[in-house]
């Protein structure tokens, strides 16, 4: 995947140009921005290049502040802008967090734009009168600000840094993003008294990687804590190590379908403060085991530190509910039937309690933490085996599974066990059946919040999801044909129809029904069956009178409306793997009578096609029985996610499906 | 003393909320009738105005609404969101809810209230700043109730009152309160609304109220008119107010332009650099060509950022810091403009605008703040020119759906008045395209189009070819057109920088199985590219008038070409449809093995009866059904 650039012919001289500027990411300086910068052009690969990242520079460290240290994060970012559509890099914002323990401070900011004016350089610097502070709440403020005087063709650049007393937010940095970066490049500088680990990701090679150690010394001041006079100033001299990771011409990344997140392929570097090593006291690590970090989330008050207390408040209501239920089971079910139809949800997307337990019990609401914490304290109130697990979601992203890191769950939800059996649970989604989790929820492993902090693994490939359609075509009178539907939808496409209905009405959902047919349609005896039965998919059955044709000919496709006429595959190539929320067999079947008066010319021929040997296979077998017709389709794949390599068979595999789906019978009047 | 603690305690909850007695249920579910619960989600038991206007420069409002939810469809929309800045503050917020019985479930606490800022997406810094508030509850129905009480330093902002908040909200008691000194004339105008306001008074003070009661669902229909305009809603307005500072009044267009012009007056000053520039940019061209010049200067050098500081968002940066910063609003883009012009000898007149892609309802004889952007109105001795300055893309002169076609208000000194933005009509929003096609005899189809598109029906495309990469338009059409599978192999567009802008498109296209081959047979639908997909439902008896935006043509032609050794089985008919709401027709015809297809529809736009809805329904069921008939073909 390198990238090429592609100069005009007329100016070879800046070809080579370029190629040291790129070299030379490294070496940029505030305000020293050469003419060659300007020649600069997208690659004709990439016209999704509306900006370019010139070169980018970033550094933490330690610093101190006259009395203890701090964190300095530094960084300087040249773009060049390419068209209006690049605009967006123009504005910046900076988040500063905030707390008891103190605050962050944005320092030394300064940004300018360079334009080629008759072969002059002019340079337009940002006012501070246009920073705007932007207070967001009591613990976080952003700062914002745009550079003036941004038209295509500028150079931009701006250089900040923040001082942080947050040792934990040793930032992060991502080498990769929407627009190709000549040059990202950051280094992180530790000394002795902390022990972090580096998290890395990505499948771009970097260009510079390396560790160096040296000695800093740092000017501090004594806990100031005792009596003024007490605080005396000294110095130390750690060995400090530096790490520093450069990657070079870096291609863009951009979404795509099929996908849980492109952000698990993005190159990035993140830190996890995991010990720290004070001269003379014994090493203190920090959460640098699973069971060590989920000893301390069950202290946390925000989360596993509600289920300490006896929580006698849920006594009366266990009580109510499990009061004549016979097994475990019957007791799990009608907790979490009524917490899972009570409580609202407020925010899919957090592992904490924001909320006391009582308060989220009284107040019949909650985010997911909260509302399956609640459950797993009234299982616990049954005296029943539940735990909470911790997960991140699809979207939210991998979570890296060789170091114990709470920052990548961002969901939590509870496995309950039965003795026999080990069901996982989640209230938050009203119409979620009792051991049913949302696609969202299998994203690789789960972690339990107890001692032990086994991983319990949710992958997309257990999550099996079946649909049978049935369609029986009867008579046809005056040009229009009769029939019977039943299907039965996948559970997490019944989630979807129970949705609908629950959002407008059992009518709304036959309207589109009907309105999905291109012909004229009318639907009788329409009904949706085991709506309520939340454990299973719905049952949806019509009968239906279509319009056929007066002809001597009619053209039948069996399929109707649930052919496949679209491949789900569209881009003619994939970079990463295609990764699906579950493992699906659909199976169609269809039967009809051939009308009296009629005989059939012809139906389509039988066929199957199997996908990577076992992987997946497609049937399409038809046959006519004296005066009967008979179809059954399968689509079925065997697991969820494929290399990209596999991608343009399965596309292929697709192709072949949407051809035969679109066959049709043809039936002749009898002359 | 237990006693007096528990007495005060009664008091403030009374204060509270003051409907919420003792144990007393409030507004229990089963007092809904039914028909207000027919359709509905939400149920507004009680929406109380109250405004008290105590001079010109100042006004307290107090909301207080009840509102039942009957469902989780409903519950979304209980969230309460105010917004706050300088001239509208405000001054309490109260809530409780209540269960289905109508007993105390919570009363609002202030710390559940957010507070967030305006600023974010789209702006980059805005001294407004929003609080909200939301019970999530999941016992359904419940009932919220909310009492809100704002201070308004300018009347200009003066809110205006639609007890029904949507069309799945019924209301069961709506009333709107206005006290005002007797001196002051207050504005009003109301839709749907029965009669006059109930007007009293009271020492020196005029009180006016309106009263609605059962007010129904209304169903959600197709192609229906603005939703102000279906429901009852008065519209409020000042006559003498301030803002900032500034005074003006309302009671003309006249004096409202006059008040706008003052606000900005003395803020068109260039600096030099930009008086320099304006010369050697217009130097020995004409009148047209400055206009064009100065535009494409301004479209090439400046962005649009949203900053919304200071007076009500009313004020504008002035001409001296866009030239600084390289960046403004809508205003202060329109007013650089207009500097830049003015510097080139050339009048122009901020044109005030309520802007949207279905926003074309406007009410011309109630002159009141309906606008919500602004762009730059060039007047000429025969054409004038309409520019969007916070676009750097559109050519000179055209305006495009966001703000064409409606009233608009030009603001000058001593001399402002309505004027409407151009008209596009049928001719100047067209498609045309051709298609060159070959099919082999598996299916496979090999797709040369050509389509030429004018005027607002090439806005979207413009849209895609401005703000997205090639990359991505590449994407969009991978993924967007109505093939199975199918590879783009090639796509041009060209534009062709015409004062009524129009793009010519190229696109060659491989679909793999387009025709449908069974054994001897094959299927091919002869319209490959411009298949409608609207289906109308017949609703029952239809209530909103229909409205169209715009009128538009399509015309395709295709030859398509054959794989040799079929016959033809079975044709689509030719097809005329004319009715009031335009006309279709399409046809078909084969020559040895040449496809021949043409088609053409003109749509008009306008408002029509709700009785015309059948008609509709039919119209765009037949054109559905034509675009997909299908050809079938027969091995010799």
């Amino acid at each position: 995947m390198r990238y090429t650039f592609v100069m005009p012919m007329t100016v070879v001289g800046c070809l080579f140009a370029l190629f040291t500027y790129a070299q030379d990411g490294s070496k940029m300086k505030f305000g020293k921005v050469s003419k060659e910068e300007f020649a600069i052009q997208r690659s004709e690969k990439d016209t999704g290049a509306h900006a370019i990242v010139l070169s980018e520079i970033g550094s933490s460290a330690f610093e101190s502040d006259g009395n203890g240290l701090r964190l300095i994060y530094k960084v300087h970012r040249r773009f060049k802008i390419i068209d209006p559509n690049g605009y967006d890099v123009a504005t910046v914002q900076v988040s500063l967090n905030k707390s008891e323990a103190g605050e962050e401070r944005l320092q030394n900011l300064k940004a300018a734009t360079y334009n080629l004016e008759n072969g002059q350089i002019v340079e337009t610097k940002l006012e501070s009168e246009n920073v705007f502070n932007d207070k967001q709440d009591k613990s976080l403020m952003v700062k914002r600000f745009t550079l003036p005087a941004v038209k295509p063709g500028s150079i931009i650049e701006y250089t900040f840094s923040v001082t942080s007393p947050f040792f934990r937010h040793l930032r992060s940095w991502d080498f990769q993003g929407k627009y190709p970066r000549l040059w990202s490049e950051y280094s992180v500088a530790i000394p002795e008294y902390f022990d972090y680990v580096l998290i890395p990701q990505g499948y771009e090679e970097y260009v510079v990687k390396t560790k160096t150690a040296s000695r800093t010394t740092f000017s501090l001041r004594s806990d100031a804590s005792g009596s003024m006079a007490s605080a005396r100033s000294f110095t130390v001299s750690p060995q400090v190590s530096t790490y520093k990771w450069a990657l070079k011409d870096v291609p863009p990344i951009n979404q795509e379908s099929f996908i849980t997140t492109v952000d698990n392929y993005v190159n990035r570097i993140e830190f996890q403060l995991s010990a720290y090593n004070w001269p003379d006291e014994p090493r203190k690590p920090v959460q640098s085991t699973w069971p060590q970090l989920m000893k301390d989330l069950m202290e946390s008050e925000y989360l596993g530190g509600v289920l300490k207390p006896n929580n006698g408040f849920l006594s009366d209501k266990v009580e109510e509910l499990t009061k004549g239920a016979k097994t475990d089971a019957d007791k799990a079910k009608n907790i979490y039937n009524w917490v899972r139809d009570n409580y609202t949800c407020s925010n899919y997307s957090t592992m904490w309690m924001d909320k006391s337990l009582k308060s989220v019990f009284n107040s019949k609401s909650g985010n997911v933490a909260e509302i399956n914490m609640l459950l797993v304290a009234m299982l616990k109130k049954a005296n029943l085996f539940a735990t909470p697990l911790l997960l991140s979601t699809r979207a939210n992203g991998y979570v890296y599974q060789f170091y114990p890191l709470y920052t990548h769950f961002n969901y939590l939800i509870v496995g309950l066990n039965l003795g026999d059996e080990y069901v996982k649970l989640d209230a938050s989604e009203p119409l979620m059946g009792f051991g049913k989790l949302p696609a969202r929820c299998y994203n690789g492993a789960a972690r339990m919040l107890d001692e032990f902090a086994e991983p319990v693994i949710l992958g997309a490939d257990s999550l099996r999801e079946q649909k049978y359609t049935s369609v029986i075509l009867g008579k046809i009178e005056n040009g229009m044909v009769s029939g019977a539907f039943a299907q039965r939808p996948t559970y997490l496409e019944s989630f979807g129809v129970r949705a609908a209905v629950k959002e407008k009405s059992i009518d709304e959902y036959f309207k589109q029904v009907t309105k999905s047919y291109t012909g004229e349609i009318s639907l009788e005896n329409k009904a949706i069956e085991d709506l309520k039965e939340l454990e299973s998919p719905v049952m949806i059955k019509y009968d239906f009178k279509m319009q056929m044709g007066e002809g001597d000919i009619l053209y039948i496709n069996p399929l109707l409306n649930e052919a496949t006429t679209r491949n789900p595959f569209k881009a003619m190539e994939r970079k990463f793997p295609v990764e699906m929320n579950a493992v699906y067999d659909e199976v169609f079947s269809f039967n009809m009578d051939i009308p009296d008066g009629y005989e059939v010319d012809e139906i389509p021929k039988p066929a199957i096609a199997n996908y990577n040997e076992n992987e997946g296979q497609f049937q399409y077998l038809i046959q006519q029985v004296d005066r009967h017709i008979q179809l059954r389709c399968r689509v079925r794949l065997t697991k969820a996610n494929f290399t990209p390599e596999d991608y343009p068979s399965l596309r292929e595999f697709y192709d072949l499906i949407v051809k035969k789906e679109a066959e049709q019978i043809v039936l002749k009047k009898k002359k | 003393m237990g006693k007096l603690l528990s007495t005060g305690l009664a008091l403030l909850l009374c204060m509270a909320a003051p409907t919420a007695k003792g144990g007393d249920p409030v507004y229990p579910a089963k007092d809904i009738p039914d028909s207000l619960k027919k359709d509905a989600h939400l149920v507004r038991r009680i929406d109380e105005t109250t405004i008290r206007i105590i001079d010109e420069t100042e006004a307290r409002v107090i909301f207080h609404y009840v509102t039942t939810v009957l469902d989780e469809a409903g519950a979304e929309d209980t969230e309460v969101m105010l917004f706050y800045n300088k001239l509208q503050d405000i001054r309490s917020i109260s809530g409780a809810l209540f269960d289905a019985e109508g007993r105390l479930v919570k009363r609002l606490k202030q710390s559940d209230i957010q507070d967030v800022s305006g600023a974010g997406g789209g702006t980059l810094m805005t001294d407004t700043r929003i609080k909200h508030h939301q019970f999530n509850y999941s016992v359904y129905p419940y009932t919220v109730e909310y009492t809100v009480e704002m201070r308004y330093n300018s009347l200009f902002f003066l809110p205006s009152w639609t007890p029904q908040a949507g069309s799945d909200c019924t209301v069961e008691l709506g009333k709107l309160t206005i006290t005002a000194p007797a001196t002051y004339a207050l504005r009003y105008q109301s839709y749907r609304y029965n009669g006059q306001p109930v007007v009293t008074t009271e020492k020196e003070n005029k009180i006016y109220t309106w009263e609605v009661k059962q007010l129904p669902a209304m169903k959600k229909e197709s192609y229906a008119t603005e939703f102000y305009r279906r429901t009852p809603s008065i519209l409020l307005c000042p006559s003498d107010f301030t803002m900032g500072g500034f005074k003006g009044n309302l009671n003309t267009w006249k004096d409202f332009g006059k008040f706008a012009w003052q606000l900005n007056e003395g803020r068109d000053v260039l600096p030099d650099a930009i008086k320099s520039k304006v010369a050697t940019l217009t130097q020995g061209l004409s009148r047209e060509e400055k206009i064009k010049a100065l535009y494409r200067y301004l479209q090439q050098n400046y962005r649009y950022i949203d900053i919304t500081l200071g007076i009500g968002g009313w004020q504008t940066f002035d001409a001296a810091s866009v030239a600084a910063n390289g960046y403004g609003d809508c205003k202060a883009l329109t007013n650089f403009m207009m500097s830049m012009l003015k510097e080139a000898g050339i009048r122009s007149n901020w044109a005030l605008v309520k802007a949207g892609d279905d926003e074309h309802s406007f009410e011309a004889d109630f002159p009141s703040p309906q606008f919500n952007h602004v762009i730059l109105c060039v007047p000429g001795e025969k054409d004038t020119t309409w520019l969007e300055c916070t676009s750097n893309t559109l050519p000179a002169g055209y305006l495009g759906n966001f703000t064409d076609n409606r009233p608009v208000l030009l603001v000058d000194a001593e001399n402002s008045k309505l004027a409407h933005t151009p008209v596009y009509g049928i001719s100047s929003n067209e498609q045309i395209r051709h298609i060159t096609a070959t099919i082999d005899s598996s299916g496979n189809i090999d797709i040369n189009a050509s389509t030429f598109y004018t005027g607002l029906q090439q806005d979207h495309l413009h849209d895609r070819l401005h703000s997205l990469s090639r990359e991505k338009q590449l994407e969009l059409l991978r993924k967007g057109l109505d093939f199975g599978s199918y590879d783009i192999n090639d796509y041009q567009c060209k534009e062709n920088g015409t004062t009524l802008p129009s793009i010519e498109e190229h696109i060659q296209i491989k679909a793999n199985n387009y025709a449908t081959v069974t054994g001897k047979r094959m299927f091919v639908v002869p319209n490959i590219m411009t298949r409608s997909g609207r289906k109308l439902e017949e609703e029952g008896p239809r209530v909103s008038e229909l409205q169209f935006e715009f009128p538009y043509r399509d015309i395709d032609s295709a030859s398509i070409i054959l794989p040799a050794g079929y016959k033809p089985e079975s044709l689509p008919q030719p097809v005329t449809i004319t009715g009031k709401f335009g006309h279709y027709s399409a046809s078909v015809s084969l020559k040895g093995n040449t496809l021949t297809y043409i088609r053409k529809i003109e749509h008009k736009d306008g408002i029509f009866p709700a009785a015309d809805y059948p008609e509709l329904v039919k119209f765009y069921g037949a054109i559905l059904r034509s675009d997909r008939s299908r050809l079938v073909l027969v091995k010799e």
